[in-house]
């Protein structure tokens, strides 16, 4: 089977952002790629290994997620394109970008995108990936199989997993699996390198301008805020235990938890 | 600061510092504690081919530049020494196989690191130590065999090894001009193993004795002629050497890292620790003997590259950098005062880990040695 992963490219999550002027401050945080895409990606070569296929993996931005696509080619990928397109978009935005440079990029019987990206977290682009493309849509994917047509996916749940098939062309967007992605080789690093990365532009993938950036994001950011800073506890000093009681008590049921 | 490598290495650099935080570190302080040698660090660490790092691009390698090959392995020692040290052993016997094999036993062994195997450096030997020409372990010719009998000892990979390079005497009479040296296969009947022997530091790391009792291998197994031995494992610890420096300044980053990050969250006297200039000069002073025993390192690197004699800078490299990780980690645990005596906290085990680079692959005496018979020549 052919296989697609979408990744994108995003402030590593193990850094701490803070916000400057309403926007995070992301100088010296190292770009790396989404870690719902590196699921998926290692979900998609493990199934290209055990079934045969290809996977390539498509990225929408500039130059600077090349070294993205070369850690991608490193760990699983055989072929890399990236659409040359910097505009801010929203998810719907960036669905069609994605749809129109998928098209160009080959024939793709399971299209993977990560839940959602560590960054601005929608988690609706393989949604609408999918439904710019007419295509059937899994989401939370734990693992896939191929059966006659189509694919069958194992579904997270809240209670647990189901197992859903559907036919192929599809999209699935990805959890995290109960694996984790592999580390490159030495050699595998280096010959990434030297592997040749497919240039589109939206032009060349047909892309409308009236459907993506930001004249015609159906979505705009508002503004943006730091999570609120926990509260520090009430702390109930009094001698006897049965008036410390009384006083939890009497405040547990001022917050109507009790 | 840190090793000046090719810009295009730094992802190498990246994946393997991402690897060793996340699969070494933390892992290996219960592998300290038991004593256990991490096979499954290891296998990790095989199938990222950190074990051919130093293989020759001709013979399937990565044909990295030493320099970059020493920033990985600096970040590998960082995490930990025993680790880097059982790379750096098995990356020692082929340096003796570069050295004086043939094109056929250079193949295979190159392919044997490939595969993620180990390799082991058999030169030592309870009354030859520093004194290596002392060897008591005989290899007697037999048709086209040799028969190999005496025992090795401190044999870094010993029990894990897929390939030992043995040294051995032809002929007793010559004195180290009778010492040859061998490349054999592990499973040859006749070689066997110690107890794995329970150390001060670099636990993660298998050392044990060699032994071998009638051991038969072919006479193909010789590499370069007979009497060739001792120049063979002279030449190979000289290069060596630097790399066990690199090591050391790895240690002493480490010490410089933790001391840092604690320093900066332990408040006396209603203040971080590290605000006390007395303080702030220990870390300068680390800072400055780290980086100059990494630039140290870098320098007989260069040697080598440019096929420069690098024997007496090897000697420094080596010498000065197992002095400085002792040195540091001393300094690390007075910074962490009670703490840093504490098993709990990691500046002990690095003390525990330094102290080996001051001892193996030529005591920092015999580094002195070298060192001193460079400059001051025959007279």
């Amino acid at each position: 089977m052919e296989l697609l992963v979408c990744v994108k490219q995003v402030p590593d999550d193990s850094v701490t952002v803070v916000l400057e002027n309403n926007a995070p401050k992301l100088d010296g945080i190292t770009p790396v790629v989404n870690a719902f895409d590196t699921y998926a990606l290692e979900m998609a070569a493990r199934f290209k290994e055990e079934h045969g296929g290809e996977v390539t993996v498509l990225t929408v931005g500039g130059e600077e997620t090349v070294p993205s696509l070369r850690s991608c080619l490193a760990v699983g990928a055989n072929h890399a394109a990236r659409l040359d397109e910097t505009a801010a978009c929203d998810s719907l935005g960036m669905a069609h970008l994605l749809a129109k440079a998928a098209g160009k990029a080959g024939k793709f019987d399971v299209i993977f995108c990560g839940v959602e990206s560590t960054d601005g977290a929608y988690g609706i682009v393989g949604a609408q990936l999918a439904e710019t493309l007419g295509l059937p849509l899994v989401t939370n994917v734990l693992g896939l199989e191929p059966v006659e047509g189509g694919v069958s996916v194992k579904q997270e749940t809240e209670e647990g997993y189901r197992i859903v098939e559907t036919p192929c062309p599809c999209v699935v967007t990805t959890v995290k699996p109960g694996y984790e992605p592999r580390y490159p080789s030495i050699k595998s690093k280096m010959a990434a390198r030297k592997m040749p990365i497919a240039g589109l532009t939206a032009a060349d993938v047909g892309a409308e301008a009236s459907a993506y950036g930001p004249d015609a994001a159906k979505v705009r950011q508002t503004a943006l805020s730091a999570p609120p800073k926990r509260q520090s506890g009430v702390k109930i000093q009094e001698k006897e235990a049965a008036v410390a009681v009384s006083r939890a008590i009497k405040m547990l049921a001022g917050q109507k938890l009790v | 600061m840190a090793f000046l490598i090719n810009p295009e290495d730094q992802d190498l650099l990246q994946t393997v510092r991402e690897f060793c935080e996340k699969e070494v570190k933390e892992q290996c302080k219960e592998f300290d504690v038991s004593g256990e040698w991490p096979a499954d660090i290891y296998e990790q660490a095989a199938e990222m081919g950190l074990n051919a790092l130093e293989v020759p691009e001709e013979y399937g390698g990565p044909g990295l530049e030493r320099v970059t090959v020493a920033a990985l392995m600096e970040e590998m020692a960082k995490a930990d020494a025993g680790f880097v040290t059982t790379i750096t052993a098995s990356n020692l016997a082929l340096k003796a196989v570069l050295i004086g094999g043939n094109e056929e036993q250079k193949q295979r062994c190159c392919d044997l690191l490939i595969e993620g195997k180990h390799g082991a450096f058999c030169l030592t030997e309870p009354m030859a130590g520093s004194d290596a020409s002392n060897s008591k372990t005989t290899a007697v010719r037999e048709g086209d065999e040799y028969v190999l009998n005496g025992r090795k000892c401190f044999i870094t990979n010993g029990g894990v090894a897929s390939f030992y390079v043995v040294t051995a005497m032809t002929d007793k009479s010559q004195g180290v001009k009778g010492m040859s040296a061998f490349v054999v296969d592990a499973g040859t009947p006749g070689l066997s193993t110690g107890n794995h022997e329970n150390k001060m530091g670099i636990r993660t790391s298998n050392t044990c004795d060699v032994v071998f009792e009638d051991c038969r291998i072919p006479a193909s197994a010789r590499m370069g002629a007979e009497g060739e031995g001792y120049k063979i494992a002279m030449q190979t610890l000289d290069m060596s050497r630097t790399w066990v420096g690199c090591g050391a300044v790895g240690i002493a980053q480490r010490c410089i890292d933790e001391a840092v990050s604690y320093g900066k969250q332990r408040i006396t006297f209603g203040k971080p620790i590290l605000k006390n200039q007395a303080l702030q000069f220990k870390i300068a002073d680390m800072e400055i003997r780290t980086e100059t025993a990494r630039q140290m390192v870098a320098h007989a690197l260069k040697l080598m590259d440019e096929g420069k004699p690098y024997s007496k800078e090897s000697a420094i490299a080596k010498c000065y950098a197992g002095d400085v990780a002792v040195q540091n980690a001393l300094e690390a645990i007075q910074i962490l005062g009670g703490y840093g005596y504490s098993r709990e906290y990691p500046v002990e085990k690095l003390l525990r880990d330094a102290k080996i680079f001051q001892i193996y692959e030529g005591t920092n005496e015999i580094q002195r040695m070298v060192i001193a018979k460079n400059v001051i020549g025959k007279f």
